[in-house]
């Protein structure tokens, strides 16, 4: 049972310093209310408009998509790793492990290329943008 | 070691959970929040298993269920990228032009 | 004239998969032309391109039938990857039914398709599809079921929402999706369950494992294989997880709907029949004939009653395809052990069949809706005087569909049943026959509206488009021809059914 008390002592701990902390601080603080305090944060920016409802450009999803396929594509390559250098050593052909990698990166290579001759990477401006730039200007 | 039961219970729970979720949700993208949820259900099992079996099939599919689970949602926002097009929502219950 | 020991001794046993590589390849083949021209300018040469992969997947597997590859007449069957793919008679067939399946879809789409954008997008999620069913076919383990179904699910998502301009193929495509996300969670969940209790994904292990002491997990291995069940269930449209059919296959172009009605059914089916008959022993764990009875005699009543009721064709079409399910799933319902090989083989030699009549008559609703005639059963009124050829085929379809003796619907439906009534069930049999019998009465509706009914107005079709037409008539020759054909074809699926049976 010893792990179990390590376990719900580090609980109490995680819990209770967070919490310990910010009832210190408003214990301790003095109010004084501002209207700078109270607005949304954007990097030093004045805020405009509000956060919900905003429309994002298309293409940022184009890309986080290609991102997510990729990055997710990645975790395919782990286990591979994983046996390389053990398969090697037990005297597997060099081809016998490396090819199936590479068909593997070739078909998504072919995807990339694809989706990269379809525009998907291309990052034209909409009338949009480039008429609320000139109207800023 | 923490038994195997407890992580057959874990699961079971993260799993409900999903389903929950999934049938009081009428936001197309909390439901797919949902069926991650109910997915990385049988990530647990399959990893705790895998420890327990001593192999590492368990581990491995469980990658691959990873790499599904992000395929689906990438077809998933896809479609429902249309749907608000089509429908000016991301409600599931609104298209319903045909008879369920 | 010795391929088969040609065959066995002298090709790498990798080649034994050249029928899904086929597909594979050709896929990826269509994106790279797709890259080089991505204004899809030559779309006869797309689907060119896929139609002639489709038929050398068909031609592929077909040589490897006769020639006995991976069947016991050479040596048994072939199992590549550390035993999680398998290639043998079962294999092999359905294999041959989705290539031709997908090469009649992919005909009929050239004139479908004509004038819209992202052709070639359309004709390699076709073949990706292809390939997860081609593969579904070839799983020997829990992942790579689980794999290969998500890789024909996926592409099939985006088929169904092709038309993106359109709510009724977005409606359908949402629904289509949200409820395979749904059901391939629980098909994963399943797949984890048992895993826990048996320790490994490949189906003999698992069979050894379930069939052993399982040291108090029967209860976690029995919930597992009645999710995997579900998985199962949406794959090939029965109940529970029936409700996407009849939204997905009337929002989705008419192509779409019959390439998803029969080899995508067809897939489910043989994954299903693998994974059961090969990997979960009837004494241990549960008792899943009696689910699958339960399961098949309410999808077949569910799925007739509703289609009688239907005033639109597809969706009439669509309901039957639910029907059909139900009695595609007696061959497991009726599944008694060793002599289970045979109500299997009828199975799937009525599996076969139905892709022929069926993609045949969303084809036809395809060349309806080409012409712009309208989807209800009166708007079919009258094209008879019209379109002769394909209102001929139309109606080998339907009478093929409901079971009528001249056709090849008959003969495989005809051994489904005895098989049944052989196994033991003859109530099963009797529940199929009653369906048939009410089947009969909606789909000669359609017929009657063809030949009897007299136009509600006038109206000229269009230009003839070739393509399509071919499909059509060709499905109709596949559905006639199977009926002299019928024996060799019962006689393969019933021995590589019983070469599955441990």
């Amino acid at each position: 049972m010893n792990a179990w008390i390590a376990i719900g002592a580090l609980a109490v701990m995680g819990v209770g310093i967070p919490l310990g902390m910010m009832a210190v601080s408003a214990l301790l603080r003095p109010g004084v209310p501002e209207q700078g305090k109270s607005a949304t944060y954007e990097s030093g920016e004045i805020p405009t408009g509000s956060a919900t409802g905003i429309q994002f450009n298309i293409q940022y999803y184009m890309v986080a998509l290609l991102f997510v396929v990729f990055d997710v594509e990645t975790v395919l390559i782990f286990p591979w790793a994983v046996i390389y250098q053990p398969a090697l050593a037990s005297g597997v052909g060099l081809a016998t492990v490396l090819l199936p990698m590479l068909i593997f990166i070739g078909v998504l290579v072919v995807g990339l290329v694809w989706a990269w001759r379809q525009g998907a990477v291309k990052w034209v401006s909409s009338p949009r943008a480039a008429r609320q730039k000139t109207e800023r200007s | 070691m923490v038994p195997p039961q407890y992580y057959l219970v874990l699961a079971a729970a993260v799993f409900c959970i999903g389903v929950f979720g999934l049938l009081t949700r009428k936001n197309a993208l909390l439901f797919l929040m949902s069926v991650e949820l109910m997915l990385n259900a049988a990530n647990i099992n399959l990893v705790a298993f895998s420890y327990y079996w001593g192999n590492v099939t368990g581990q491995t599919f469980g990658l691959f269920t990873m790499a599904l689970a992000a395929a689906e949602v990438a077809v998933g926002i896809g479609i429902i990228l249309v749907l608000y097009r089509n429908f000016k929502d991301v409600d599931v219950t609104e298209a319903a032009t045909m008879r369920w | 004239m010795e391929p088969a020991l040609l065959q066995a001794d002298q090709l790498p046993t990798w080649t034994a998969l050249a029928p899904v590589l086929a597909l594979a390849v050709t896929g990826l083949l269509l994106l790279v032309i797709d890259s080089i021209d991505p204004n899809d300018t030559r779309p006869t040469l797309l689907a060119g391109v896929g139609t002639v992969g489709a038929l050398a997947a068909l031609g592929l597997a077909g040589w490897f039938l006769s020639a006995g590859t991976g069947q016991p007449s050479t040596n048994g069957a072939i199992t590549l990857y550390g035993d999680a793919l398998i290639v043998d008679g079962m294999t092999l067939f359905f294999q041959a039914l989705f290539a031709s399946v997908t090469a009649l879809v992919v005909v009929a789409s050239y004139d479908y398709l004509r004038g819209r954008a992202y052709q070639a997008e359309f004709y390699a999620l076709m073949l990706f599809a292809a390939t997860g069913m081609a593969l579904m076919a070839a799983a020997n383990s829990l992942a790579v079921a689980f794999v290969a179904l998500e890789l024909a699910s996926l592409p099939s998502y985006a088929l169904v929402a092709f038309l993106k301009r359109d709510t009724g193929s977005v409606e359908a495509g949402l629904k289509y999706f949200l409820i395979g996300a749904l059901s391939s969670a629980v098909f994963a969940f399943g797949i984890s369950l048992v895993y826990a209790a048996t320790g490994s994904l490949l189906l003999p292990d698992v069979y050894e494992a379930l069939a052993g002491d399982l040291t108090g997990l029967t209860g976690v291995a029995g919930v597992g294989i009645l999710m995997v069940a579900g998985g199962f269930a949406f794959k090939t449209a029965s109940v529970p997880f029936h409700f996407w059919a009849p939204e997905a296959y009337e929002g989705a172009p008419a192509p779409v709907s019959g390439f998803l009605s029969s080899a995508s059914k067809a897939a489910g089916f043989a994954v299903a029949f693998r994974v059961f008959v090969t990997g979960f022993p009837l004494e241990a764990g549960v008792d899943w004939v009696l689910l699958f009875q339960v399961l098949a005699v309410v999808t077949m009543t569910l799925g007739n009653f509703a289609a009688a009721t239907q005033e639109e064709v597809k969706r009439m079409l669509a309901y039957s395809s639910i029907g059909h399910a139900g009695y595609a799933l007696i061959g497991l319902a009726a599944f008694t052990g060793a002599a289970g090989g045979d109500v299997l083989g009828a199975s799937m030699a009525h599996l076969l069949v139905y892709g022929f009549m069926n993609t045949g008559a969303f084809l036809f609703v395809a060349l309806a809706e080409h012409w712009g005639v309208g989807r209800t059963f009166d708007d079919y009124a009258g094209l008879a005087s019209k379109a002769p050829v394909a209102s001929v085929a139309m109606s080998v379809f339907m009478f093929s569909l409901a079971g009528l003796p001249p056709f090849g619907g008959f003969f495989s439906k005809y051994f489904l049943f005895m098989g049944a009534v052989d196994a033991g069930f003859w109530w099963l049999a009797a529940v199929g026959a009653v369906n048939s019998a009410l089947s009969l009465f909606y789909y000669s509706r359609v017929v009657k509206a063809l030949w009897l009914d007299d136009a509600v107005s006038e109206f000229e079709l269009g230009s003839t488009p070739t393509a399509l037409y071919a499909a059509v008539v060709f499905a109709a020759l596949a559905t006639v021809l199977l009926l002299p054909g019928f024996g060799p074809v019962i006689e393969t699926a019933q021995s590589a059914a019983a070469a599955i049976v441990p």
